[in-house]
């Protein structure tokens, strides 16, 4: 999975949210606010990657059971899909 | 850990609701500071009257614009943008929020920030001079145009 091009992350007030720039700001209106690890999939996933890598790239990061790890990354997976974000 | 708000929302209910709006920057009038689509602002609700150098976030019809206040007056503001050669005289009401951060490209800048008030106060002490170059550079090119049509009407 990867996220389309046309998104930067600001960290405002300890906050994450999502910016759309370029021809993505004419389209994408809305807001996206991320916690932490949602930040760190974001990032993650601006570039191509498979679900598993996602996976241990959370694991790697975080101290977090794998189970948790999948699920949260399963379900970030699928807000992005669902929203068309993903490429 | 997502939180999606797809729905195209007025600045003014984001801010009554969240405290805060951070979004993409429209427009050319506040270069060469934000540039058009490119630059992230960080605006808050206006608390207290604004002060010359703040940059004021308010409304005109069902439009937003960012420009700088160059004076507050009486009920209100005298208001430029930094690319804009026109004055506007922008009512207390009208006026929305405030910018207190912006991102240029990724740099991300407080308008606390000391260097960023230099530059401020620059923008408008070489307003003069700027608006005199462009009123020269676009005199030039009417001129040059029009010596154009001539010269192509003779041939």
């Amino acid at each position: 999975m990867k996220i389309k091009n046309g998104f930067v992350v600001r960290e405002v007030g300890g906050e994450s949210v999502v910016v759309p720039v370029g021809e993505m700001s004419k389209n994408f209106h809305g807001m996206i606010n991320l916690n932490e690890t949602g930040a760190f999939l974001w990032r993650f996933f601006s570039e191509d990657h498979s679900i598993d890598e996602g996976v241990a790239a959370l694991l790697e990061e975080y101290d977090v059971d794998e189970a948790i790890a999948r699920t949260d990354v399963e379900k970030f997976a699928e807000t992005i899909e669902k929203n068309g974000f993903a490429e | 850990m997502m939180n999606v708000d797809a729905e195209k929302r007025k600045i003014e209910d984001v801010l009554k609701e969240k405290g805060v709006y951070i979004g993409p920057t429209v427009g050319v009038s506040m270069l060469p500071m934000l540039k058009n689509r490119r630059d992230t602002i960080v605006v808050k609700p206006k608390t207290e009257r604004l002060k010359r150098l703040d940059v004021a976030l308010y409304k005109r019809g069902e439009s937003y614009i960012l420009h700088r206040v160059l004076e507050a007056v009486d009920g209100g503001y005298i208001i430029r943008g930094d690319n804009c050669y026109v004055d506007e005289n922008v009512p207390e009401e009208a006026v929305i929020g405030v910018l207190t951060e912006f991102f240029r490209k990724d740099k991300h800048i407080l308008c606390t920030d000391k260097k960023y008030i230099r530059y401020a106060e620059k923008r408008i002490k070489t307003y003069k001079s700027r608006r005199f170059f462009v009123r020269m550079k676009r005199n030039v090119r009417a001129f040059g145009g029009k010596v154009l049509r001539k010269l192509r009407l003779r041939k």
